[in-house]
């Protein structure tokens, strides 16, 4: 679950407590200043609108996927916990026919909320389930767009059962048996929501749903299968938001379905943008700095600039400060940001984090060079009569290439002759319409690309698809997880020295968007060295290097194969790189194969030469 | 006319092109080679307006045109037809020629459909078909048709015989012997090195993003060590 | 029989007018690749303009007008002064920053006029009915349906036939191509909010009529059914988004008249339900367009 227990478990720890101690600190400075009951009360929301957007951070922040409905969900819980937790006494006057016989029932609050978490995160599941499955076809605007239906429904409903919720007028309001007096509950459950986001966001799990965030379809080929991990992030946000919610109908002593709807649902977004949805200290930040920023211009709207003691008065003043300028703010901080500041005033970084970087980690000596696999696990790839067409363009006709552990096999060819495609194929990417492959007799046609990185196929791509926001390590991190899960039954290398094979120790912490061009090729092939695999498949590893560059390339592949045991395939249009690394080499030409063997006799092959310069057929 | 003067990109940390520099002349027909990955593609998106360019000077008939928006180019006189055609999929033979016109007034355009129906005899006959349906050296025959549609002065091509069949490599090739008969200027982008240099009256050699050879066809023709340079031995 | 055929006219009426709202909402995705979460804000703005006009002695003959040319206004403005400064952007970014619109103009009524509801009457005919054997047919709904049929006409004659059309459809298709042929962005991309506002336009025009009212937070129903048609009938489609509408417009009324009286109230979650299910088994929408992933 964890990969290194200090930074993944230790550090987030203090890092947890240290927001919390910042947040509830800084709130007790403000209310004792102030001394009055408004600001006490001011404090209270902001904690608890804390728990709420830490819940929906743990959602937004790992998957990238923007949601509305999180708040929808609220609704859930805090009509849940209202109905469970409000004494029948008070049940009678508001709700006296509840359906289930709920108007009868009382329990205490603590159960109550736990009841809310349970209810509300089974909707989750069915909700996440029908995310997963648009978001699959129709990209995450689709799941953007289902959490605002979610939002939306979740209102309706509540506006139109007053029977369960007291409908619109009036809803339910109440003084449940022990009221929230002191703040402890809220203490705990801000403290839990700091400790839960903060480990999961350093969990595998978490570390998987980020991976997939910064390039799904890179995150596939490594093997990982985001719609699973979206799913958890999903739940425990939900159960997250569910605690918060049913301590805001808790403390406000009263529920309406306006409370959780767009108003509240965009007040608690704003937060998230501004300080950086994509870390907790992010989080916390915008709810401190917007509780401050509404406060401010609730005081302008309400007392003019009297506030600071400047009598400045004025027609053109009373124009911008009046009530409900807080709810402007909101509108326009939300498109300012995204203007000037899309990822927020602290971007991605983390406070705990950082403190590791600085003090925490131990000094690391560079690992050794890693030996070859004594023992190399054989393994037999082939793949025959593959065909694709685009539309009425035959990409690919009935090619077929097989390849042994131990081997390097090259794939060459000019533009367009469907070497991408091919790899795309056996790597489940695009769907061929004829053809098979398999790994030592196991079809693999027709699987997804998690799948077939599973069972040993790890490519790399032409166009670099690093995770660029993390570092190399993280990088490198990603696919060992996976490795560890999937690939057991393989000697797996440990990262450190996978990083330090591929020439990038000096660059082990450097975000993975910072590294050069060579530099970050190197990385693909050491992240999915880190696979463990049975076979890499390397697309065009050498595009854009130099003479010299791609020579070295040719060591550093063969060196990382032979330490993970996996055979090679590479796709590359450089003959000398190709011919310099690989043992046998196919040649494709408008998507067939029209020669193949060793090096020498590729060469030295006509039609190869034709295929190459172009036919000289005169005219 | 068209005169390309120490142009570079950078893409991150990619160099895409390094000081390429070239010329092309009123009425030629030259040859842009070499290797995959060179460079040739980003070199006339840069031209064409579509690529941000670090730092080189492109003119067009003494027109300063490097950080001329794509439909000023355009409007100047010179035509791009892309790497992969890029034809409106949805859109019909005729609507994909009458877009590539849409600079023109309505009278200039129907004058020049009526000519490229007389030009292009396969198009004519799939007029009012998607142009999804068509087959690539239909396709191609599009793409440059739709190109022709703004009655350029200059066209550029970029990969035209991509994944076509040789009978189809040799349309093409034809096509653009006549572009030139008709007064036209051509760069083309070309895979198929020894046919471009058999067409062109000049040529250049792109690797990594640099102007590595140059010369007539001739010359570059009798080179020995042009697979070399193109297969990195 | 006749419930059923009185149903479908009224679903149509509905439909109808969420088809208008979810081409212009579609208009706007194939150019920018964007939902546009302020849509419904091209009613609420005319819709205030609408009350104001009724204040001042105006008529249904100039209201008409006005509330098709201050959408078109409103949509070009909001491109100039919030979408322009995203282009480009992720996709989060733009749905946010469409949300943040949304929400300043709702909140900017609510600021600046009141939150309390503003009245708007209704045209004398609105209430009439049309006898047709043992039908009573609301003339309403047949007017919608009427001017829905002819606007979508107009709108197909647009996007095929004129130059313009084929500019916004070739940019929707590939947008780098298309300025490659000479088209300007900033052209295509304001001839997109222009036409989105213009339908909008003509869909706000009856959705005032219906609702007899306007409040700040008019415009998220109409967006929400616009966005929600554009995603039943498959994003990227143009049509979809028209069946999409038609299909929620007939689902609603349907529904309503097939539950039981105790739970028609909760229409709306029973439609949402039909609408999960729909995504559950055919996830890309009805006339869902394949997306081809970019390796």
């Amino acid at each position: 679950m964890f990969t290194n227990s200090r930074r993944d478990v230790a550090f987030p720890l203090i890092g947890a407590v240290t927001l919390f101690a910042l947040l509830f600190g800084g709130g007790l400075m403000y209310q004792t200043i102030l001394g009055n009951g408004s600001a006490q009360r001011l404090v209270t929301t902001m904690l608890v609108d804390a728990i709420i957007v830490i819940g929906i951070q743990i959602y937004v922040g790992n998957t990238g996927i923007l949601s509305f409905g999180h708040i929808g969900f609220g609704a859930i819980a805090g009509y849940v916990f209202a109905v469970f937790a409000i004494s029948p006494a008070e049940k009678i006057k508001r709700i006296p026919m509840a359906p289930f016989g709920l108007t009868d029932v009382e329990v205490p609050p603590a159960v109550a909320i736990a009841i809310a978490v349970v209810i509300t995160v089974l909707f989750a599941v069915v909700v996440g389930i029908g995310l997963a499955r648009s978001g699959a076809q129709s990209g995450s605007v689709a799941a953007t767009v289902i959490t605002l239906a979610l939002l939306f429904v979740t209102h309706e409903v509540a506006k139109s059962w007053p029977e369960l919720t007291g409908g619109n007028r009036g809803g339910i309001s109440f003084a449940i048996g022990a009221s929230l007096q002191g703040r402890w509950p809220i203490v705990a459950a801000l403290i839990g929501a700091l400790v839960i986001a903060r480990l999961y966001g350093q969990s595998r799990s978490g570390r998987l749903a980020v991976a997939a965030r910064e390039d799904n379809l890179a995150a596939r080929a490594m093997g990982v299968n985001p719609l699973v991990q979206q799913m958890v992030a999903l739940l425990l946000s939900v159960a997250v938001v569910s605690v918060g919610s049913a301590l805001r109908v808790w403390q406000i002593g009263s529920i309406l379905p306006d409370r959780f709807f767009f108003a509240y649902g965009m007040l608690t977004l704003v937060m998230l943008i501004v300080g950086g949805r994509n870390s907790v200290t992010g989080a916390v930040l915008g709810v401190a700095v917007m509780t401050a920023a509404r406060e401010l211009a609730r005081r302008l709207g309400q007392d003019g600039f009297e506030v600071f003691g400047i009598g400045l008065d004025g027609a053109p003043l009373d124009w911008i400060f009046r009530e409900n300028l807080n709810s402007v703010v909101l509108g326009v901080a939300m498109v300012a940001f995204m203007i000037w500041r899309p990822n927020g005033i602290l971007e991605d970084w983390e406070f705990d984090q950082w403190l590791y970087r600085r003090v925490g980690r131990r000094t690391e000596t560079k690992p050794g060079r890693l030996p070859a696999l004594d023992v190399i696990p054989d393994a037999q790839f082939s793949a025959s009569g593959i065909s694709v067409s685009f539309g009425g363009f035959q990409a690919l006709s009935d090619a077929g290439i097989t390849a042994e552990s131990g081997e390097v096999v090259g794939i060459i060819g000019p533009n367009g002759a469907g070497k991408t495609t091919f790899v795309n194929v056996i790597t489940g990417m695009v769907k061929p319409s004829g053809g098979q492959f398999s790994i030592d007799g196991d079809q693999l046609t027709g699987r997804p690309s998690f799948e077939l990185s599973r069972r040993g196929l790890v490519r790399t791509f032409q166009n670099l698809r690093l995770f660029g926001a993390l570092t190399v390590r993280e990088n490198v991190e990603t696919a060992a997880l996976v490795a560890q899960e999937h690939r057991g039954h393989r000697t797996l290398r440990d990262v450190e020295s996978l990083i330090a094979e591929a020439g990038l120790w000096d660059h082990r912490d450097r975000r993975a968007r910072e590294l050069d061009y060579g530099n970050s090729r190197r990385l693909e092939l050491a992240r999915a060295a880190a696979m463990a695999p049975s076979f890499l498949l390397l697309d065009e590893p050498t595009s854009g290097m130099s003479d010299s560059e791609s020579i070295a390339m040719i060591e550093q592949v063969r060196h990382m194969a032979a330490t993970v045991g996996a055979g090679v395939i590479v796709i590359d249009h450089d003959l000398g790189f190709i011919t310099g690394i690989s043992d046998r080499i196919y040649v494709f030409d408008q998507g067939s194969v029209i020669a193949s063997g060793t090096p020498t006799e590729v060469q030295a092959n006509p039609r190869v030469q034709a295929a190459y310069l172009g036919s000289a057929a005169a005219r | 006319m068209l005169e390309v003067a120490g142009l570079t990109t950078k893409y991150g940390a990619i160099s895409a092109l390094r000081d390429a520099s070239l010329t092309v002349s009123d009425g030629e027909i030259v040859g842009l080679i070499g290797p995959n990955g060179a460079g040739k593609t980003t070199l006339l998106g840069s031209i064409a307006g579509l690529l941000p360019i670090d730092s080189g000077v492109i003119t067009f008939d003494g027109e300063d045109i490097t950080s001329a928006a794509p439909d000023k180019i355009l409007r100047a006189g010179l035509a791009l037809v892309p790497e992969h055609r890029r034809i409106f999929v949805d859109m019909t033979v005729e609507e994909n020629l009458k877009v590539g016109g849409v600079t023109l007034s309505r009278t200039d355009r129907q004058e020049l459909l009526t000519e490229m129906a007389e030009l292009f005899p396969v198009l004519r006959d799939k007029w009012d078909t998607a142009a999804g349906y068509l087959s690539g050296g239909e396709a191609q025959q599009l793409a440059i048709a739709r190109a022709l549609m703004s009655n350029p002065r200059a066209i550029m091509m970029d990969e035209p015989s991509l994944g076509l069949a040789p009978i189809l490599v040799d349309l093409v090739f034809d096509l653009i012997a006549t572009l030139k008969s008709n007064g036209r200027t051509v760069l083309v982008v070309e895979q198929n090195a020894t046919r471009m240099l058999k067409a062109a009256d000049r040529a250049y050699v792109l690797r990594s993003g640099a102007v590595v050879a140059s010369g007539t066809a001739t010359e570059l023709l009798e080179r020995s060590d042009l697979f070399d340079s193109f297969a990195g031995g | 029989m006749e419930g059923l055929l009185q149903n479908v006219i009224d679903g149509l009426g509905r439909g109808s007018i969420y088809a208008l709202l979810a081409l212009g909402v579609a208009v706007v995705f194939g150019i920018m690749h964007m939902l546009n979460f302020a849509h419904g804000e091209l009613i609420t703005i005319p819709g205030y303009l609408t009350y104001w006009a009724f204040n001042n002695g105006w008529n249904w003959f100039t209201v008409i007008p006005l509330i098709v040319v201050s959408a078109v206004l409103s949509s070009l403005l909001i491109e100039r002064i919030a979408f322009s400064r995203v282009r480009g952007a992720t996709d989060f970014t733009m749905l946010l920053t469409s949300f943040g619109v949304h929400f300043i103009v709702s909140a900017g009524f609510l600021l600046y006029v009141s939150a309390s509801v503003k009245p708007i009457p209704r045209p004398g005919w609105f209430a009439n009915t049309l006898a047709m054997g043992s039908l009573n047919i609301e003339i309403f709904d047949l007017v919608v349906i009427g001017v829905t049929a002819v606007v979508l006409a107009g709108t197909t004659w647009l996007l095929q036939r004129t130059m313009f059309g084929l500019a916004l459809r070739a940019a929707a298709s590939d947008f780098d191509t298309a300025r490659l042929m000479g088209i300007k962005s900033d052209s295509v991309i304001r001839g997109a909010f222009a036409l989105s506002g213009f339908l909008a336009g003509i869909a706000g025009i009856f959705w005032i009529m219906r609702e007899g009212q306007v409040t700040p937070t008019a415009g998220i129903n109409p967006m929400l059914q616009g966005v929600l048609a554009v995603l039943i009938g498959g994003l990227g489609s143009l049509r979809g988004a028209v069946l999409g509408g038609l299909v929620l417009g007939l689902a609603e009324v349907l529904l309503r008249s097939w539950l039981p009286l105790s739970i028609q109230n909760l229409t709306t979650g029973f439609v949402f339900v039909l609408i999960a299910l729909l995504f559950i088994f055919r996830p890309g929408g009805l006339l869902s367009v394949p997306q081809v992933e970019r390796v």
